[in-house]
C-alpha cells in the first residue's frame, strides 16, 4: 500500500491524497476505501488508474456520491477516484446547441451556466446540487421531463474516457448526428463506471422554453390515472411530464389522493391551450381538482417515493410497459400491505418508469420477499426491476439487479475485453459484472 | 472473390438449401453480380451465396454454418448503403433480409411495434398511419432502404434534426450473434437491464451481428405542419438564417439547405417551385401543436428575412407542402440532367462553421475541376456536398474522391464528422483517424471483438484496413448489373 501512496502523492500532491479519518464521507455500505484521491486532469486520472492497476487495487469512480451505494457490494472498496476537481464547462457554442463539460462539474453548475445563455441540457435527473455529470452518465439518472426530451443516451454526443489500462479514448464527437464509428456515448451510460472513467462530455443542447407549468389532477384510484395516462398518451397534447403518483407519495405535495401530474412547456399559448385540454381531457375519466403546482415541485418529483418514507427500507425501479404502470403500482402496494408493510409510489408513468419504496418496520426477511413480489410484477410486464437502494442485509437476500439473461453473456464478453483485469468498480454491476 | 472449389461449393450449397429451401440460395455468378455493390458503385465485391433466409432460425443456422466452415458473412436489406457497408468484402456469403419484411406486432398504447428486419423504412408508416402514428426516421431513400439498413447504419433524414435518428427510436433488437446465439439486446420497455446493448449495437455497421426483430417507437402524426421557403440570393445568408433561427430558441422539425445548381436540376426535372436564379434555399418545417404554429413560422420568417431573405413563403396547402419536399427528397435523381453520375458525400460540421465549410467545399472541388451541387441538413450541419463527374472521363473519377477526402478532413478540422447518416463502411475506413486516435480506434476494436471475435461478420469494414480482397476504389466506372438491364438509374 505504501509505496502506492507515496506515487500518488508525488503525482497528485499530498492534498489531493487522502487516508485514514479523511475518507469516512466515502464509506459505503460499512466498508472504507484505502485511499480517495482527487486527480486535476485526464492525465493524472490515466496516471492513477494505472497505478492502481499495477498495484491490483479495484478502483470506484466518484462523482458526488449520490449513486454510491446502488449496485452489489463488493468485496473491498479499494480506492475512491473523485473527479470533483474536474469541473469545467469546456465549451459552450450557442449557435451550435452543444457544450462540452468536464465529468466533475455539478449538474446544476452546468445547468446555470447554460441558461445564463438561454439554453438547457433538457435532463432533470434527482440531486443535482450534487450529482455530477459523469454520475450522471453512469448511473444513467433521468427525472420526470424524460418523457418529452429522452435520457441520457438521446443527448449524449460525445464522451472522452479513462479506459481500465490507462488509455484516453475519445467517442462520439461534438456535432449532433454522427455515425463514425461505433457508438461509444452508449456504451457507458449506465455502466456504473465498470468500463471506463468518463473524464468529459459533450451534449446537445435545447433553447430553454419560454413558459412551463406543472398541473396535478387527483383521482380516486391509480387505476384511474392509468386510464388518464392512456387517454393523454393517445391524445395531441405533447405534454413534458406525465407523472403518477399515490396518495402517500402525493401527500408531501398536498394532495389527498392518488394524482396524474402534467408538465407541458413552450410557448405560452402552447402551455394554456394545452392545460385547457388537458381539464376538459380528465373530467369524464374522474380527474378532480386540476391544480397548478409551484414550479419549485419539479425537482422533487423524481425522488417522490422515497422521500414519501422516513427512512425506507429499500427502494426498487421497474422498467414496464407504460400500460401497466398504474397495474404495476397497485398490485406492488398490495403485496406490501399484505404483509403488514406501507409502501410508497410514484411513475415517469408515459415511459413506464415506476419507483416503489418500502417502509422500514419489518425484518429483512419480510423486507426481501415483498420485493421478491415485486420484481415478479415487473417481469409479468415483459419489464425488470433493480434494487435501487437496500441495506446490505436485504441486498444480502434479494439481487440487486434482476437477471440478464442470455444478453448478460454479452456484457461478461464486453466487460472482459474492455476491463481484462476487472479493475473497475468489480462486482457491482449486472451480470456479476 | 469466388473462391470456393467447385466441389465444395455445391456441397455448401446444397447445406444452405436445407437451411433455406432450393429457391432461397444464389450462387450463380450472373446473379451474384446484382450483389457485388450497394449505392456506392465504386467498391465491388463477389459474393459466393447470397442467401434468402425467412426467418431469425435461419439466419442463426447460415451463421453457425459460416463459422463452421469459416466463411466471412454480411447482411443485406435493400443496397441503398452508400458506403460500401453491405458488400462481401472478402467473399463468402451475403445473408438478404428482403424476405422478413413482415410487422409483426404492433402496440399502439405503448407506441410500439416490432418489425423484421427487410421491412422497408416507409412501410412502417404506411402499416401504422391509419391509427395515427407514423416511425419518424426518414432517409431519403425511405421508399426503398430497410428498418435492419437504417439500424446497421444508425440512419438519419430530415426530420432528425427534431425527432432524433434511428438509435432514439429503437428499444430493442433480437440478434444473431457473429456466433449464431440467438439473444434479445433491450426489450420493449424503455430502460435497458445493463448496458445499453441495443444503443451500441445500433450503427454498428453489420459487424455486432444481424438483427432479425426490432422494437422501435412509434410517434403520432403532429397535429399541425407549417413548411416555408427561403430563398436568399447569397449562399452566406442562408447559413446565417439557419443560425438565427436557432438564436431566437426555435427547434423546427427540419431545416433543409438548397443550393442553385441543385435548384435548378430540381426545376429542370420536376418543376417544384423553387425560384432558379436563387443562390440558395431553405426549406424549414415546424410540426407540433396547432396553438402556437402562426407565432412560430413568424418567428422563422422574421429569421429568413432578417438574414437578406429576398422571399419567405409558406406552404399553402399540403399540395405546395408535397411539391416543396418532392423538390428537396427527388434532387439526387435531378442531377442526372446535369451529369452523368455523381459521388454524395457525407459529413457534419458545428452549425455554426457552416459558411466557412460550404466555402471550401465550392473551393476544394474547383481545384479539381469539377462542379458540386449542395443538398443537405443544415439544421443539424449535416452536409451533401454532391461532386459531379464523367466516369467516362479518365482521371474524373480520381478527381472525386480525392476531393472528397479533402472535404471530409475540412469536417474534421473544424470540430466534426466524416459521416453523419451514411457510414464508413468501406468508403471511409481510411479517413477515421482524421477524427479518432490510435487508442480510440484499438478501443473500438475490442469492443468490436466482444461481439465478433473470429472477424467474419462483416470483415474489411469501419477501420483502417488493406482493401486487399476488393476492387479498391478509384476504379474505372462501369455500370452496375442492375443498371445494365435497366431495373434502376444510378442516384
Amino acid at each position: 500500500m505504501s509505496p502506492l501512496l507515496e506515487k500518488l502523492r508525488a503525482a497528485l500532491g499530498p492534498a489531493n491524497v487522502l487516508t485514514g479519518v479523511d475518507l469516512s464521507p466515502f464509506v459505503i455500505e460499512g466498508r472504507t476505501p484505502e485511499v480517495a484521491v482527487f486527480p486535476g486532469s485526464s492525465e493524472d486520472v490515466a496516471a492513477v488508474v494505472q497505478q492502481a492497476a499495477a498495484a491490483g487495487l479495484p478502483i470506484m469512480p466518484w462523482g458526488g456520491g449520490t449513486a454510491a451505494a446502488v449496485g452489489a457490494t463488493s468485496a473491498r472498496a479499494g480506492l475512491v477516484l473523485g473527479l470533483k476537481r474536474l469541473d469545467r464547462l469546456v465549451e459552450h457554442e450557442p449557435g451550435d446547441l452543444t457544450a462540452t463539460v468536464e465529468a466533475g462539474m455539478t449538474f446544476d453548475a452546468l445547468q446555470s451556466a447554460l441558461r445564463a445563455r438561454g439554453q438547457w441540457l433538457s435532463l432533470d435527473p434527482p440531486d443535482g446540487d450534487r450529482a455530477t455529470v459523469g454520475g450522471v452518465i453512469a448511473a444513467d439518472a433521468s427525472g420526470p421531463r424524460r418523457h418529452l426530451y429522452g435520457t441520457v443516451r438521446d443527448l449524449l454526443i460525445g464522451l472522452t474516457v479513462v479506459t481500465a489500462d490507462g488509455a484516453i479514448v475519445r467517442g462520439g464527437g461534438k456535432v449532433v448526428k454522427n455515425v463514425a464509428g461505433y457508438d461509444l456515448p452508449k456504451l457507458f451510460v449506465g455502466a456504473y463506471g465498470t468500463l471506463g472513467i468518463v473524464v468529459e462530455a459533450t451534449f446537445k443542447l435545447r433553447p430553454l422554453a419560454e413558459e412551463e407549468r406543472l398541473l396535478a389532477v387527483t383521482f380516486d384510484r391509480l387505476k384511474d390515472c392509468g386510464a388518464a395516462v392512456r387517454a393523454l398518451l393517445a391524445s395531441d397534447l405533447l405534454p413534458n411530464a406525465v407523472e403518477i403518483v399515490d396518495a402517500a407519495a402525493g401527500a408531501s405535495l398536498g394532495l389527498g389522493a392518488a394524482a396524474l401530474l402534467v408538465g407541458f412547456d413552450g410557448l405560452p399559448e402552447q402551455v394554456d391551450a394545452q392545460a385547457r385540454e388537458l381539464a376538459m381531457l380528465v373530467a369524464p375519466l374522474g380527474g378532480r381538482d386540476v391544480t397548478v403546482l409551484a414550479p419549485a415541485t419539479w425537482p422533487r418529483l423524481a425522488s417522490l417515493a422515497r422521500d414519501a418514507l422516513a427512512s425506507p427500507a429499500a427502494v426498487m425501479t421497474f422498467s414496464v410497459l407504460p400500460t401497466l404502470v398504474a397495474d404495476a403500482m397497485e398490485q406492488g402496494a398490495a403485496a406490501a400491505r399484505q404483509r403488514g408493510v406501507g409502501s410508497a409510489w410514484s411513475a415517469h408513468a408515459g415511459v413506464g418508469a415506476v419507483t416503489g419504496a418500502l417502509a422500514a418496520d419489518r425484518e429483512a426477511t419480510t423486507v426481501a420477499a415483498v420485493l421478491a413480489e415485486w420484481r415478479a410484477i415487473a417481469r409479468a410486464g415483459g419489464g425488470h426491476a433493480a434494487l435501487a437502494w437496500a441495506p446490505l442485509a436485504v441486498k444480502a437476500l434479494v439481487p440487486v439487479w434482476d437477471d440478464a439473461g442470455p444478453a448478460g453473456r454479452v456484457m461478461q464478453r464486453i466487460k472482459a475485453r474492455l476491463d481484462p483485469n476487472n479493475v473497475l468498480n468489480p462486482g457491482r454491476f449486472v451480470a456479476g459484472i | 472473390m469466388a473462391t470456393l472449389a467447385v466441389d465444395r461449393k455445391s456441397a455448401l450449397r446444397r447445406e444452405l438449401e436445407s437451411i433455406v429451401g432450393r429457391d432461397g440460395v444464389l450462387s450463380d455468378p450472373d446473379e451474384l453480380l446484382v450483389y457485388e455493390s450497394d449505392g456506392l458503385t465504386l467498391f465491388r465485391a463477389l459474393a459466393d451465396f447470397v442467401v434468402f433466409p425467412t426467418c431469425a432460425e435461419h439466419v442463426a443456422a447460415v451463421v453457425r454454418l459460416a463459422n463452421r466452415e469459416a466463411l466471412p458473412f454480411v447482411a443485406r436489406g435493400a443496397g441503398t448503403g452508400l458506403s460500401g457497408g453491405c458488400l462481401p468484402a472478402e467473399g463468402g456469403l451475403v445473408i438478404s433480409m428482403m424476405r422478413m419484411n413482415r410487422v409483426l406486432e404492433v402496440d399502439y398504447d405503448n407506441q410500439v411495434a416490432v418489425v423484421e428486419p427487410g421491412l422497408v423504412n416507409l412501410h412502417l408508416s404506411w402499416a401504422v398511419g391509419p391509427r395515427g402514428f407514423y416511425y419518424a426516421p426518414d432517409p431519403s431513400s425511405q421508399q426503398a432502404c430497410t428498418i435492419g439498413g437504417n439500424i446497421a447504419n444508425n440512419s438519419g433524414g430530415p426530420h432528425t434534426l427534431k425527432y432524433g435518428v434511428t438509435v432514439n427510436h429503437v428499444l430493442g433488437l433480437e440478434v444473431v450473434l457473429p456466433d449464431g446465439e440467438l439473444v434479445w439486446l433491450g426489450g420493449k420497455t424503455r430502460d435497458a437491464l445493463g448496458y445499453d446493448l441495443a444503443g451500441v449495437f445500433v450503427g454498428s455497421e453489420g459487424t455486432f451481428g444481424i438483427a432479425t426483430k426490432i422494437a422501435v417507437r412509434i410517434l403520432k402524426k403532429p397535429q399541425a405542419v407549417k413548411t416555408v421557403l427561403a430563398v436568399f440570393d447569397q449562399i452566406d445568408q442562408a447559413s446565417a438564417a439557419v443560425s438565427a433561427i436557432i438564436a431566437r430558441g426555435l427547434v423546427p422539425a427540419a431545416v433543409e439547405m438548397i443550393d442553385q445548381l441543385t435548384i435548378q436540376a430540381v426545376e429542370d426535372a420536376f418543376g417544384c417551385g423553387y425560384p432558379r436564379d436563387a443562390a440558395a434555399a431553405l426549406l424549414i418545417e415546424l410540426d407540433g401543436l396547432r396553438a402556437g404554429m402562426e407565432a412560430q413560422a413568424e418567428r422563422i420568417v422574421a429569421a429568413c428575412r432578417e438574414s437578406g431573405a429576398r422571399e419567405v413563403r409558406t406552404a399553402a396547402d399540403e399540395a405546395e407542402r408535397q411539391l416543396l419536399w418532392k423538390g428537396r427528397k427527388s434532387a439526387f435523381g435531378a442531377y442526372g440532367r446535369v451529369s452523368p453520375a455523381y459521388m454524395v458525400m457525407d459529413g457534419v460540421i458545428p452549425r455554426t462553421k457552416l459558411p466557412y465549410v460550404l466555402g471550401r467545399v465550392n473551393e476544394i472541388v474547383a481545384a479539381h475541376g469539377l462542379r458540386v451541387g449542395n443538398v443537405f441538413h443544415a439544421g443539424d450541419g449535416n452536409l451533401h456536398p454532391n461532386i459531379l463527374y464523367d466516369p467516362r472521363k479518365p482521371g474524373e473519377e480520381a478527381r472525386v474522391v480525392a476531393a472528397g477526402a479533402e472535404i471530409m478532413k475540412v469536417c474534421a478540422e473544424v470540430g466534426g464528422s466524416i459521416s453523419g447518416e451514411h457510414g464508413i463502411g468501406l468508403e471511409k475506413s481510411d479517413f477515421m483517424p482524421f477524427i479518432f486516435s490510435a487508442a480510440d480506434l484499438a478501443f473500438m476494436q475490442s469492443l468490436k471483438a466482444a461481439f465478433n471475435p473470429t472477424g467474419l461478420c462483416n470483415p474489411g469494414k469501419v477501420f483502417p484496413t488493406k482493401k486487399s480482397c476488393v476492387e479498391a476504389g478509384p476504379v474505372a466506372y462501369r455500370p452496375h448489373a442492375i443498371e445494365e438491364r435497366g431495373l434502376a438509374q444510378r442516384f
